[in-house]
């Protein structure tokens, strides 16, 4: 009778011990996952009803979702040039705007154009690659700022999926502060 | 005992010449003996319901509670009048054995160890329910309020259905152990007696190693006691809870303050209208007529009688209360049971609830075993339909006349019930024969005083203690009379016994057959259990005149059915 009660707890101590050996390679098992998985397409999920097997599609080309507004100049030269020209930043200078811009430069500019936007971030220091140029020495306008995040050019490439409207004509300001400051 | 007093009136709660040892040997003898093609039969066609039950329960945890009849408005139907009728069975089990005990009431004692029985097996069957009629089964634990990883989620412990898992799992268990308390002493009975190995092992590890010393028996008793104290007030409290999932509701029929006594009320009309129904099978096919005699069902009867009346009083009382109350949902809840869809319901569950026990006024009726046994039957029915009456009635027409609707069973919600009823028979015919089905150490304990022999005694002026045996065996040697032609009349009737083919049985098996009486049988010609049996009226009368004393006893002794048993079961 002892033994089988010393032989019970060992075993439960097994057992519980078993627990933590569990393979962390995998995801853990679960009881009754009832509404663990999504009935609904979740929006990363994969999903094999499309050709693409992504539960995520394109747009219809040419449709404009409410509250957005088209941006018209072409990822060209001659676009860029307009813009440069024409395009105006349609947010106030405020302290908000410009903080929030300074933030979002923080996370998206920062490692490549250097905290002062002298072409020296962190990957360029390190040589990760080089001809990152420096604010001062590029003659930029707003319009051509905002452009260039919106499509990108040469080695930079476009940040209008990282950023809102609002958020680049934020950031814009804060490059043209930072020029400002290097121009000094 | 030299002392005792007990009020002639009374008549004797154990009838026939019983010693201490006939009353363990009768007890004894279905556990001893084997079961017969009856018994067989019958538990064959138990499983097969329960195992058709089990089927449909796995149907509906597998496929959804949407196999049964249920409906958006009628949430509740089959499941919870199932579950309370049960419970409701279950009851007399514990009041029999606890109440009666606290009322010392000795005539339980012949009754309470299978009504207890029938209190555990009962509810078993209704702590499925609660269990099966959930949308997900495996997430009832989290009906317990155990620590867990979800910032110690709890439960709330406003709801009656809570209380209704705390009433019914302490009720089972303090019955449990109510019950396996009482058995100990019978249990060791079986244990002295087994011979087989096997039978031995498994007696003594159930009896705990009772040897019966006197601090053992005092405190036995004290327990029983103290767990009849506890045990009166659950069986009310599981019955009151039970009843809260209605009558704590907002909805007209079932929002009422009469329902916890009422309740209560009709769980012991219900349960002792089963126990009824059980015992007057058992002691049949036990042959435990002496223990369970005609004025234990004549008491169980009235109380069926009181406690039908007083189910009688609420019904009346809920329909004086719907008129007085002026609440018009009331007044047509009310309205809608006795004239709507389900007027064939309420007329049954009137009828059987309010007339039937009504019957009991009549001596004659109820003293009548084949009424009794009719009546049991249909009190089961008839609290049936009370509790699906106050359940669907109720829920099927209510508040807003846009959502009523009707209610049907599927096969489903049928077959779950039969195969209850089933589990219930699996369980009860196996408990009759493998456990004592009669408490002996304590109708041992009556036997001096109200046993019918000792009471014959005691009435003739005879002082106690009585004689251990009061009808004198003779000490002269049985001699039998040579009258040749009675004895092959009854030899005739009854077969001659061959020596040469056949095998002479031990007739000293028979109770009341002793070594003297067994010779003289074979002196006579009787050596088989075959020949006994075949004894009628005719051969008992003739055995009489062979015999010079023993007259009338292989009679009163039913030697032949006796023998009949004994036959099968060797």
């Amino acid at each position: 009778m002892k033994n089988i009660l010393k032989i019970t707890i060992a075993l439960v101590f097994l057992i519980v011990l078993s627990s933590c050996w569990g393979d962390k390679s995998k995801p853990n098992y679960q009881y009754m996952p009832d509404m663990y998985k999504s009935v609904g397409y979740e929006t990363y999920s994969e999903n094999p009803n499309y050709s693409n097997g992504m539960t995520t599609q394109l747009p219809a080309e040419g449709t404009i979702a409410r509250g957005n507004v088209p941006y018209e100049y072409t990822d060209t030269n001659e676009g860029y040039e307009t813009a440069k020209l024409e395009l105006k930043n349609p947010l106030e200078i405020s302290e908000a705007n410009l903080e929030n811009g300074e933030k979002m430069y923080n996370i998206y500019c920062l490692s490549c154009h250097g905290k002062s936007g002298a072409g020296d971030g962190v990957l360029v220091e390190r040589e990760k690659f080089l001809g990152v140029p420096n604010y001062k020495d590029r003659d930029i306008t707003e319009g051509s700022i905002y452009h260039v995040i919106m499509h990108g050019r040469n080695l930079m490439g476009s940040h209008a999926s990282q950023l809102t409207t609002k958020e680049r004509w934020q950031v814009t300001m804060y490059v043209q502060q930072l020029r400002t400051e290097l121009l000094k | 005992m030299s002392s005792h007093y007990e009020a002639p009136i009374r008549r004797p709660l154990i009838v026939g010449d019983k010693s201490y040892h006939d009353i363990t040997l009768e007890v004894a003898a279905p556990v001893e003996g084997k079961a017969n093609k009856l018994w067989w039969t019958a538990f064959t066609i138990a499983l097969i319901a329960f195992l058709w039950g089990l089927g449909a329960i796995i149907y509906t945890i597998g496929t959804g509670i949407g196999v049964w009849g249920l409906n958006k408005t009628v949430g509740w139907a089959w499941d919870i009048t199932n579950f309370v009728w049960w419970v409701g069975i279950g009851h007399a089990g514990t009041l029999i054995s606890a109440v009666l005990l606290l009322f010392r009431q000795k005539w339980r004692m012949g009754i309470n160890r299978s009504a207890e029985a029938m209190t555990i097996f009962s509810v078993v069957q209704a702590g499925l329910f609660p269990v099966i009629h959930m949308g997900r089964v495996w997430n009832a634990h989290f009906v317990l309020p155990i620590p867990n990883q979800f910032g110690t989620l709890w439960t709330n412990f406003n709801s009656p259905l809570l209380w209704d898992v705390f009433a019914i799992s302490t009720y089972l268990s303090v019955s449990l152990v109510f019950w396996w308390t009482g058995l100990l002493p019978d249990f060791a009975m079986l244990r002295d007696r087994a011979v087989r190995p096997f039978q031995k092992k498994i007696y003594s590890l159930l009896s705990f190693g009772w040897t019966g010393r006197a601090k053992d028996w005092q405190r036995f008793e004290e327990v029983s006691l103290v767990l009849a104290g506890l045990a009166t007030p659950l069986v009310l409290s599981v019955h009151t809870i039970v009843s809260f999932d209605f009558a704590t509701s907002v909805i007209p029929g079932w929002h009422t303050t009469i329902f916890p006594p009422y309740f209560v009320a009709g769980a012991v009309f219900s349960g002792f209208a089963m126990v009824n129904t059980l015992l007057i099978i058992m002691r049949k096919v036990s042959n435990l007529e002496a223990y369970i005699t005609k004025q234990h069902i004549e008491l169980m009867n009235i109380v069926i009688m009181i406690t039908g009346s007083i189910v009688g009083c609420a019904y009346i009382t809920e329909l004086f209360i719907a008129w007085y109350s002026g609440v018009e949902y009331e007044q047509y809840a009310f309205l809608n049971r006795a004239t709507g869809p389900y007027w064939w319901a309420y007329l049954l569950m009137m009828s059987c609830n309010v007339l039937s026990p009504q019957f009991m006024w009549f001596k004659k009726l109820r003293t009548s075993i084949m009424f009794s046994f009719f009546i049991s039957i249909v009190v089961n029915i008839g609290m049936w339909f009370e509790r699906f009456v106050i359940i669907v009635t109720s829920l099927h027409r209510d508040y807003l006349p846009s959502s009523w609707t009707m209610f049907s069973p599927t096969f489903v919600d049928i077959g779950i019930y039969v195969g209850t009823i089933g589990f219930f028979f699996v369980l009860f015919l196996l408990y009759a024969r493998t456990f004592p089905v009669i408490a002996q150490a304590e109708v041992k304990s009556i036997l001096k005083s109200s046993g019918e022999a000792y009471k014959r005694y005691r009435d003739a002026g005879g002082k106690n203690p009585a004689p251990t045996k009061v009808v004198k065996v003779s000490t002269t040697t049985e001699e039998v009379k040579d009258t040749a032609v009675q004895k092959n009349d009854l030899l005739g009737s009854l077969g001659v016994f061959d020596n040469s083919t056949q095998k002479a049985d031990d007739l000293k098996l028979i109770s009341g057959v002793g070594p003297k009486l067994e010779k003289t049988l074979n002196t006579i010609g009787i050596y088989s259990f075959d020949q006994v049996s075949k004894m009628t009226e005719k051969e008992y009368d003739l055995l009489d005149s062979l015999l010079e004393s023993f007259k009338g006893r292989a009679k009163r002794d039913d030697w032949a059915g006796q023998a009949k048993n004994l036959k099968n079961n060797g």
